[in-house]
């Protein structure tokens, strides 16, 4: 079978329909995964009681199951217990809950390398835990964690996929739902890998360029 | 190769001896295909979520009227019913499966189609199938026109997806993956309605009494038995066996082995009658 470009190209509304899925669930949870992510990592750092054990507990779990089995249970099971979620608020809340455990590690990581004197510091400057978080170890700790942030950006946005299964109309789902109605397999696939490769090339740039913008004062 | 053949010849006409009815004019299959000889099994794609063709029961075996026919063929082509590699195959991922080679043939209701004659080559339809649509008892579909403006759930790759797309494109739908998350999804009231094959629905609707068949058939179709492009010696084998299976009376058996006597006439009809017609 020949690759039929006049195919890609009759099928471009519905891959752009998708991509656009695609872009708006990843944009929304990345955003949503990162308020989680300094949210979990300041209450670790502060050591907030009760708290911070939840938080350690959410994070073990999301880490240690299934990304695949979390959406089912989001989409199937919590109907069950009374939330029933649209197609599109279950996947930015299943790709949030995900990426927001690791974002939660990734800032705590960057959190470490504060020096204990910068905190000492501010507490006898009279600021409050919260001040200090906010105004002196939340920046310094998101320009340490900012590649590993990207990462995890990144895996969110091509988990997205997995919404597919789920019937959420993203890219992914355009593909299969095409090339199960016209098998044109190579083609299909090939379209949508070179678009996420697109995707997350561009997000990358933009990353680089926050984290060469966030590097300024070190910079001679 | 003659004398392959004639061995082929002989075990088989044992086996036939030996299992079933003997029928002289039915028990003599083509020589199976080189191709398909070496790998010493058959491998078959069946489906695993569709009642009563194919499905898993409750101790997860492989079960129902399409695998006992899968199995039938493994054992003339092989003389045995253990030569089989049984695999799942869902409405998305059957074609592409058998075309990436990883299954020898499809009987998982395969519906014929255009496109899909296109990229397979399917044997004599061996049954008709019809769709239908499943509501809530007390949902205000009462036919099939009724579905405008409301959610259909469907299987991706279906008949019925396809259908739609092409006779009622205006009509919201949701497209998943599997026939137990399109049944869940219903009755999760993320849908009003599920489309699908009315063999599969008439199943589900005799044991959930909370559901409804709409009862109004469309999109008739054969179903075949789906083989790859350019095998035709393969292809005639698959269309013997067939005829062979008709000839001995098998289908019924397998209808009554797998079928409740309350909703077995649908499915008798559909592999004996021929196909209505329909929308």
């Amino acid at each position: 079978m020949e690759f039929d470009l006049a195919y890609l190209a009759a099928q471009r509304p519905a891959l752009m329909r998708g991509l656009w899925l695609t872009i708006q669930v990843s944009a929304l949870s990345i955003g949503l995964s990162v308020a989680v992510g300094l949210c979990g990592a300041a209450i670790r750092v502060l050591q907030v009681p009760v708290l911070d054990k939840i938080v350690v507990a959410y994070v073990e779990f999301i880490r240690n199951t299934p990304l695949l089995a979390q959406l089912f249970f989001i989409f199937y099971g919590l109907p069950g217990l009374g939330l029933k979620l649209s197609l599109f608020w279950s996947g930015v809340l299943s790709l949030t809950l995900w990426a927001g455990a690791y974002q939660i590690e990734n800032i705590r990581g960057g959190l470490e390398t504060v020096g204990k004197g910068l905190r000492e510091a501010a507490f006898s400057l009279g600021l409050s835990p919260w001040r200090f978080f906010r105004l002196i170890a939340a920046p310094m700790a998101v320009r340490v964690g900012l590649p590993s942030m990207l990462n995890t950006s990144i895996s969110l946005l091509k988990n997205s996929s997995y919404l597919q299964a789920i019937g959420l109309a993203e890219l992914t789902f355009v593909a299969i739902d095409r090339i199960s109605m016209d098998f044109r397999t190579v083609e299909m696939f090939a379209a949508i890998c070179v678009i996420y490769l697109a995707l997350v090339l561009t997000l990358s740039f933009f990353a680089s360029r926050l984290e060469y913008r966030l590097n300024t004062p070190f910079r001679t | 190769m003659t004398k392959t053949i004639s061995a082929g010849r002989i075990a088989l006409s044992a086996l036939a001896g030996l299992g079933f009815a003997f029928h002289a004019e039915a028990q003599s299959l083509p020589p199976l295909p080189e191709a398909i000889k070496s790998a010493g099994l058959l491998k078959a794609g069946v489906r695993c979520d569709q009642p009563p063709y194919g499905y898993k029961d409750e101790t997860g075996k492989f079960a129902g009227v399409e695998t006992d026919m899968a199995i039938q063929i493994a054992t003339w082509a092989f003389g045995s019913a253990d030569k089989i590699e049984l695999t799942c195959v869902t409405a998305e991922n059957r074609i592409p499966q058998l075309n990436g080679k990883k299954v020898d043939l499809l009987i998982a209701t395969l519906g014929v189609t255009p496109e899909r004659a296109r990229v397979v080559d399917f044997s004599k339809p061996y049954r008709w199938g019809g769709s239908d649509i499943l509501v809530a008892k007390d949902s205000p579909i009462k036919k099939l026109d009724d579905v405008a403006g409301k959610i259909v759930i469907m299987l991706k790759g279906s008949t019925q997806a396809k259908w739609f797309e092409d006779t009622m494109p205006k009509v919201d739908n949701l497209r998943l993956n599997t026939a137990s998350d399109a049944l869940q999804s219903l009755k999760q009231g993320r849908g009003d309605a599920y489309t699908h094959d009315a063999a599969t629905l008439i199943v589900i609707a005799s044991k959930d009494p909370s559901l409804r068949l709409v009862g109004e058939p469309f999109a008739v179709s054969d179903a075949a038995v789906g083989v790859r492009k350019n095998e035709a010696a393969w292809l005639a084998y698959v269309d013997a066996a067939l005829d062979r299976m008709k000839a001995e009376g098998l289908y019924a058996k397998w209808v009554e082995k797998w079928i409740p006597a309350d909703i077995r006439p649908f499915y008798t009809d559909a592999f004996t009658k021929p196909k209505p017609t329909a929308r």
